[in-house]
């Protein structure tokens, strides 16, 4: 997110606060919407200002939201969507770099923290013993990686996507999710067996330095793409 | 109730009218839009067109403080959006014109329905 897409986003965050409970709701359900729609962050904020600022004036007015967008607020959000230009490719493709390198260098610095080789290396340097500047990076710790950053994605997908469903709706699909999930979940723990079965299995040793300045990296070049972004 | 999908086509060029007469705001919009027999039309119904105006540079946004509490978007009408509205003004004579002369040739089937609508709207 740039500085004035930020900008923006904390002006949008302190009218949220001025939203009743009805309007509020139904307001994050449509930003939830928005969010995972291929139009840019800045348009985005932009649209979440506009709404926000009708859905206050109608506030004040004595109305509800519903006055203001009418009952379906998906279409409203289809139809916004698509009066917006969509993201280019190449703004497609730097997003996406963008977060595999916040995300990565995010695990990583988790991954190096809580290495054994990096406990160990803050115990030997603290009883004075020789220090062991490698650790080790397994399997398991690559396929974890893979799992979480793809998690993460299906799941914030799937919950914005569905954002408008119905509770009744949502009570006719509760058997077809928990069939999904069990699957999902299933699946997980495969993945979590075949990580334990195959986790000690080194793939390579780095430099514990040198894999802090790998993150370090990996994070400065996240805020100049920003930068750039922002430009 | 006018249908949705016979709105689309004209809704924009009348929104291009009313703000090409004065600077004006969503939801004064939907107002005026309503005032004129556009039943149902709410702000929400306009925003995306407005949206879309906007992209196009046809018309020019600014948010202004507001005397009655949140600020307010206020649109002016660009140089282009006046001409869009011309070619509007244009393509609707030709369509008005157009649908008028059949309905006028297959008169006679349509004049007990003028007479209802005039009742309904009594």
């Amino acid at each position: 997110m740039n500085t004035k897409t930020k900008a923006l986003n904390r002006k949008n965050n302190e009218l949220d606060r001025r939203l009743n409970k009805e309007n509020n709701d139904a307001m994050t359900d449509m930003v939830c919407y928005l969010r995972v729609a291929n139009i840019s962050d800045y348009n985005q904020e932009l649209v979440r200002h506009d709404l926000l600022q009708m859905v206050l004036s109608a506030q004040e007015r004595g109305e509800n939201i519903e006055a203001v967008i009418g009952g379906d607020y998906r279409s409203f959000c289809d139809e916004v969507i698509a009066a917006l230009p969509p993201k280019s490719f190449k703004e497609r493709v730097l997003d996406f770099i963008d977060t595999l390198l916040l995300c990565t260098s995010i695990l990583g610095a988790i991954g190096i923290v809580f290495s054994k080789e990096t406990i160990e290396f803050i115990r030997s340097a603290v009883t004075g013993q020789p220090l062991n500047f490698r650790i080790s990076i397994s399997i398991g710790s690559l396929l974890i990686y893979f799992i979480i950053l793809t998690a993460s994605f299906l799941i914030v997908r799937f919950i914005c996507k569905n954002s408008f469903r119905k509770e009744k709706e949502q009570n006719q699909r509760k058997g077809r999710n928990s069939l999904i999930g069990g699957s999902v979940g299933g699946g997980v723990m495969a993945v979590f067996l075949l990580t334990w079965r195959l986790g000690g299995q080194t793939i390579f040793t780095v430099n514990i330095l040198a894999a802090g300045l790998l993150v370090l990296g990996l994070y400065l070049c996240h805020i100049l793409l920003q930068k750039y972004l922002a430009a | 109730m006018i249908p949705s999908q016979m709105l689309k086509g004209t809704l924009t060029g009348c929104i291009l009218k009313i703000i090409s007469g004065k600077e004006t705001y969503g939801y004064e919009i939907s107002q005026q839009l309503q005032k004129y027999g556009f039943s149902n039309i709410s702000e929400g119904t306009i925003y995306p067109l407005l949206l879309r105006l906007e992209k196009n540079g046809f018309i020019k946004a600014e948010y202004r403080e507001s005397a009655l509490g949140p600020k307010r978007k206020y649109f002016t009408m660009t140089p282009a959006g006046e001409k869009e509205l011309e070619a509007f003004v244009v393509n609707w004579k030709e369509l008005e014109h157009a649908i008028n002369r059949l309905f006028r040739m297959e008169g006679k089937r349509y004049e007990h329905e003028d007479q209802s609508f005039e009742s309904k709207k009594q």
